[in-house]
C-alpha cells in the first residue's frame, strides 16, 4: 500500500533520495511491554520524515534504537546498504547518526559551551581549550541564528533555550542523519521558528530528518513524507501532499476526535484568587483576578516571567510586593503547604525536575498529593491508595503496565499524564496548569481539556499557562499577556486576533533584536 | 489506546520482598554452614551472643535507612551511641532513676538528630559535613566530660537487663522487635514514610506536592539520633561502663548493614527489613570469623568484598527489571 502510492505519485525531490537507513523487522521488548513490534521502513536521504503515534507508541524507543541508547530486541539495521550494530552511541554519531532527544540530556552544571563538545572536547596535550572552545560554540550558536551565549552555564537556560543548544549540539559532529523527538514542546514559537529554519537548512545540505511531534500543523510545515505508529505497529507511510490531518489523526488512533478543544462556557462566580499589583522575582505588578468556572490564560514568551508569578501565588517564591486576596480575603501565602491548604493546586512546568518522583512508582507519584486524605492519623488505606491510583491512570489513559511501574519507564507524554492526574482527584479549587500538554498526543489533549470542564463545572477556577498559542487561545475566557515579566494586555475569549496577541508578546523583544542586527 | 500493553504479563512487582527473601536465604545458609563447620556456632551460648552484638548494629542501621531514604548520610551515629553511654552511666550514677536516665539519654539523642536537620535545613550544610562535624565534636564533647576516663555503672538491675533473656531470647534481640515494628509501620504503611522516600526521589516535585520537605528531613535525622542513643543506652548496659569512645566505626557498619539490605545512597529506595537482615549477616559473618579462628584482619576483608558483591547485584538486578 505505502509503495503504490509512491510508484503512482513520485514526488521529485524524493526521485533522487537514495534510500539511506532501512529498519527490517526491527522489533523491541522492555520487561512488561511490547514497545515495538517488528518495523519496516526505509528513510532517503535528504528527506524530512515525521513520526506521529499517540503517547508510548514506540516514538522514542525506536530512536533510541537507531542512536544505539538502547539494545534491540531482534531485528536489522541497515545503513548505506550495510548492516549496522548500532550498539553504543559513539557507534551511532561514528556512522553520522545524531539525536536531539525527547529530554534534553545534557550536563546542566556544565557551560553551554562544554555541553556542545562533550565527548570531543578541544585540548592540547591533554589541556583543555576552553577559551577556544567558547569562542568556536559561540560561532555556530551565532551561524545558526540563535541569540544565546556560550559562557553561560547551561542550566541558568530555560528548558527551550537547553534544546536549541541540543539541536546545535548535534548539527556539528558532521551529522548525516538528525533525529529530533519533539523538540518545539518547549519551544515558543520564535524560537520553534529559528529551529525549522535550521532544519530546512540542513535538509538543504542532504541530511536526512527525522521529526517527531504531536503537533500536526508542524508536521504538515515541515515534512516530506510522515509515518504513523499505532501500539508499537507502523500503520503506514504517507507522502505529506497527499493525506491531512484527520486522516492522520483516525492512523493514529483508530478513531476520530471531532473537536480537540473542547470548551463549555461557564458563567464565572465569585472571584477565588485576586493578585493586586503583585510583584516578585521576574515579574511587576501584576494584577488579575481568577474566579469560579473561568479559565484564565496566561500567554507570553518562555521566560516573560508567567511561571514566576504562578509559583510566587503557591508560595514557592517571596513576594516583594502587592497582596494576595483568597476569596476576598487578604492572605500570606508564605510556602507551598499554605497554598495548598487554601485550595491551590501546581503542575509545575518541568515534570522531571519538578513534577515527579522518577524512581518511584506510577500510583506513589499519583497519590503524593492526597497521601494525607487517604490515610487516617496513622496508616495509609492501601484499597484505597489501590483504587485512586488506578483511577487516574483509566482516566487519563496513562500507559503503564501496572501502577507499580517505576515513573521512569514511560513514556514522555504518559510521565505528563502523571504531573496532571497527580492533582485531579484532590478537590482544589484553583488549578494552575504551567504547560500541561507538553508532549500530549491529540486524543489526550482532548481527554485533558474535556477533564478541565469537569473541574470547571464543579466550581473551580484554572489558571493555564501555555506557550502553544492555539492552546490557551481556543480555551481560556480570559487572556493575559505577557512581556518581560509585565501583564502587557488583556483579552476576552476570541477577543483579539493571534497576529495581535503574538505582537504583544513579542514587540519589545523584536526591536531589541532589531537593534542589534 | 488499546489495552494489549496493559493486559501483557505483569512486572515482578514486590521486589522487595524478594529481595528481603534473597537476604534472608543468605542468612540461613551462612547459619548451616557455619553449624556445619564449627562445633561452637550452634551452642546457645554463641547465638545469644550472636544476637545481642547484632542487634545493636541492627537498630542504627533503621535510623540510619531512614536518613539514606531521604538522600542523605548520618556518619554521627557511632560516636551518639559512645556519648550516649556516658549520660546514662553519669546519670544513673548521680542516683537519678532508670527511666529518667533512660528517657533523658534518648532526648540527648532526639536533640543531635534535630541539630543535623537543623544544619542541613536551615543553614544549607550538605549532610555528609554537618554529622562529619558532630562524629567528631561529641567523642570529644564525652571525653571532656569523663576526663577521657571510663564510667563504672553502679546499678545492677540496669546492666543486669541487657544479658538476661525472655522466653529464651536475649531481651537486646527483642529490643530489635521493638523499634522494627513501628518503624515498618512508619515506613511502609504512614504518609511520613512515603514522604522520606518522595523527598530522596525528588525534593522539589514533593515540595510542590504540599510534602513540607523541612518536616520530613529533620525527622529522617532525628530517628537516627534517637535510634543511636537508644543503642547506646544498650550499650552501656551490656559493657556496664560508660565510654564515649567506644562504638567506634559503628557508623559504617550501620551503613553497611543498609546498603546490604538493598538500601540505595541515591535515595528513595529501602526497607525496614533489609537492614535488619545486613545487620545479622554482618554480624554473623564477624561471629563465624571468629570461631573460624580467621585472622580479625581478614574479617575486615570479607566484609568489604560482601558490600561490593551484594550491592553490584542488587544493582543488576534493579537495571535489568
Ligand atoms: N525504560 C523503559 N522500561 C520499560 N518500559 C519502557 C521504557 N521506556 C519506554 N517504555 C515503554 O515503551 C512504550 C513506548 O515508549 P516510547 O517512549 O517509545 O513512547 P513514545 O511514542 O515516544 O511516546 P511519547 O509521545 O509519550 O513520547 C511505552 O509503553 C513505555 O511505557
Ligand atoms: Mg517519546
Amino acid at each position: 500500500m505505502i509503495s503504490t502510492a509512491q510508484e503512482l505519485h513520485p514526488a521529485p525531490v524524493l526521485e533522487q533520495g537514495r534510500t539511506i537507513l532501512e529498519l527490517r523487522g526491527l522489533e523491541k521488548r522492555y520487561p512488561g511491554t511490547h514497545a515495538l513490534k517488528p518495523v519496516d521502513l526505509a528513510f532517503k536521504s535528504g528527506e524530512i520524515h515525521a513520526i506521529v503515534g499517540e503517547n508510548g507508541a514506540g516514538k522514542s524507543t525506536l530512536i533510541k534504537l537507531l542512536t544505539g541508547v538502547m539494545p534491540r530486541t531482534s531485528g536489522e539495521i541497515v545503513w548505506e546498504g550495510q548492516p549496522a550494530a548500532l550498539a553504543t552511541p559513539h557507534e551511532a554519531m561514528a556512522l553520522g547518526i545524531n539525536a536531539v532527544h525527547q529530554e534534553v540530556v545534557l550536563c546542566r552544571h556544565l557551560t553551554v559551551a562544554a555541553n556542545m563538545f562533550l565527548g570531543e572536547e578541544n585540548s592540547r596535550f591533554g589541556i583543555l581549550q576552553q577559551r577556544a572552545m567558547v569562542r568556536q560554540a559561540q560561532t555556530i550558536i551565532d551561524d545558526l541564528g540563535f541569540d544565546l551565549p556560550a559562557h553561560v552555564t547551561l542550566g541558568d537556560l530555560t528548558i527551550g533555550q537547553q534544546q536549541l543548544i541540543a539541536a546545535a549540539r548535534a548539527t556539528v559532529r558532521g551529522t548525516k542523519f538528525l533525529i529530533f523527538d519533539e523538540p518545539t514542546a518547549y519551544l515558543t514559537r520564535k524560537e520553534a521558528d529559528q529551529l525549522f529554519t535550521l532544519i530546512r537548512r540542513l535538509k538543504g545540505e542532504g541530511v536526512t530528518i527525522i521529526y517527531i511531534s504531536h503537533r500536526m500543523e508542524e508536521v504538515f510545515e515541515l515534512a516530506d513524507r510522515v509515518s504513523v505508529l499505532r501500539d508499537g505497529t507502523l500503520v503506514g507511510t504517507r507522502n505529506i501532499a497527499e493525506t491531512n490531518d484527520a486522516e492522520l489523526v483516525k492512523m493514529m488512533i483508530n478513531r476520530s476526535i471531532e473537536q480537540v478543544y473542547h470548551k463549555e462556557h461557564f458563567t464565572p462566580g465569585a472571584a477565588i484568587i485576586e493578585a493586586r499589583n503583585l510583584s516578585g522575582k521576574g515579574f511587576e505588578n501584576v494584577s488579575m483576578t481568577v474566579r469560579a468556572g473561568e479559565i484564565v490564560g496566561l500567554y507570553g514568551l518562555i521566560g516573560a516571567g508567567r511561571s514566576e508569578f504562578v509559583t510566587t501565588l503557591y508560595g514557592r517564591h517571596r513576594k516583594s510586593a502587592g497582596q494576595i486576596l483568597w476569596e476576598g480575603k487578604e492572605v500570606q501565602v508564605n510556602s507551598e503547604h499554605d497554598a495548598i491548604k487554601l485550595g491551590m493546586a501546581l503542575a509545575p512546568e518541568s515534570r522531571r525536575d519538578q513534577g515527579l518522583c522518577l524512581n518511584l512508582p506510577v500510583g506513589f507519584n499519583l497519590n503524593l498529593p492526597i497521601y494525607k486524605r487517604i490515610s487516617n492519623n496513622l496508616l495509609i488505606s492501601s484499597t484505597q491508595e489501590k483504587t485512586q491510583a488506578d483511577r487516574q491512570i483509566a482516566d487519563l489513559r496513562i500507559k503503564t503496565p501496572t501502577r507499580g511501574a517505576l515513573a521512569s519507564s514511560l513514556s514522555g507524554g504518559n510521565q505528563q499524564k502523571i504531573v496532571i492526574g497527580k492533582w485531579l482527584a484532590h478537590g482544589a479549587k484553583l488549578f494552575i496548569f504551567d504547560e500541561p500538554t507538553v508532549g500530549v498526543d491529540v486524543g489526550t489533549k482532548a481527554e485533558i481539556y474535556r477533564l478541565f470542564g469537569a473541574l470547571l463545572s464543579k466550581g473551580a477556577g484554572i489558571i493555564l499557562i501555555s506557550s502553544y498559542l492555539p492552546e490557551v487561545y481556543e480555551l481560556a475566557d480570559t487572556l493575559h499577556v505577557f512581556r518581560r515579566g509585565k501583564l502587557v494586555a488583556t483579552h476576552g475569549f476570541h477577543a483579539a486576533s493571534h497576529e495581535d496577541i503574538l505582537t504583544q508578546a513579542l514587540a519589545e523583544k523584536q526591536e531589541k533584536l532589531g537593534g542589534q542586527i | 489506546m488499546s489495552t494489549e500493553a496493559i493486559a501483557v504479563e505483569k512486572p515482578k512487582r514486590n521486589y522487595n520482598v524478594l529481595f528481603g527473601l534473597t537476604l534472608l536465604a543468605l542468612l540461613v545458609l551462612l547459619w548451616i554452614l557455619l553449624s556445619v563447620t564449627t562445633t561452637s556456632f550452634a551452642s546457645a551460648n554463641n547465638i545469644a551472643n550472636l544476637l545481642r552484638q547484632g542487634s545493636m548494629i541492627a537498630i542504627m542501621a533503621v535510623g540510619q535507612t531512614f536518613v539514606i531514604i531521604t538522600g542523605g548520610i548520618d556518619l554521627s551515629v557511632g560516636a551518639v551511641v559512645g556519648f550516649a553511654t556516658v549520660v546514662v552511666a553519669m546519670m544513673i550514677n548521680a542516683g537519678f532513676p532508670i527511666w529518667l536516665a533512660i528517657l533523658v539519654t534518648l532526648l540527648v539523642g532526639v536533640a543531635i538528630g534535630m541539630f543535623h536537620g537543623f544544619g542541613i535545613v536551615k543553614m544549607g550544610l550538605p549532610p555528609f559535613i554537618i554529622t562529619l562535624a558532630t562524629l567528631t565534636s561529641l567523642r570529644g564533647i564525652g571525653l571532656l566530660m569523663t576526663n577521657g576516663n571510663s564510667i563504672n555503672i553502679n546499678s545492677d538491675t540496669f546492666t543486669a537487663f541487657s544479658r538476661n533473656s525472655f522466653i529464651g531470647i536475649p531481651n537486646l534481640f527483642w529490643m530489635v522487635i521493638l523499634v522494627g515494628i513501628p518503624a515498618y509501620i512508619f515506613l511502609h504503611h504512614s504518609r511520613w514514610g512515603r514522604y522520606l522516600f518522595s523527598v530522596g526521589s525528588n525534593a522539589e516535585a514533593s515540595r510542590l506536592s504540599g510534602v513540607n520537605v523541612q518536616r520530613t528531613i529533620y525527622m529522617a535525622y532525628t530517628l537516627s539520633g534517637l535510634c543511636a542513643a537508644f543503642v547506646g543506652v544498650l550499650l552501656a548496659a551490656r559493657i556496664g561502663i560508660g565510654n564515649p569512645t567506644q562504638a567506634e566505626g559503628w557508623e559504617l557498619q550501620a551503613i553497611a548493614s543498609s546498603v546490604i539490605g538493598g538500601t540505595s545512597l541515591f535515595g528513595a529506595v529501602g526497607s525496614v527489613h533489609g537492614p535488619l537482615l545486613g545487620a545479622f549477616i554482618l554480624a554473623t559473618i564477624n561471629n563465624g570469623a571468629n570461631l573460624l579462628n580467621v585472622n580479625s584482619f581478614w574479617q575486615r576483608i570479607i566484609t568489604g568484598a560482601l558490600i561490593i558483591i551484594i550491592v553490584y547485584f542488587d544493582g543488576l538486578r534493579r537495571r535489568g527489571k
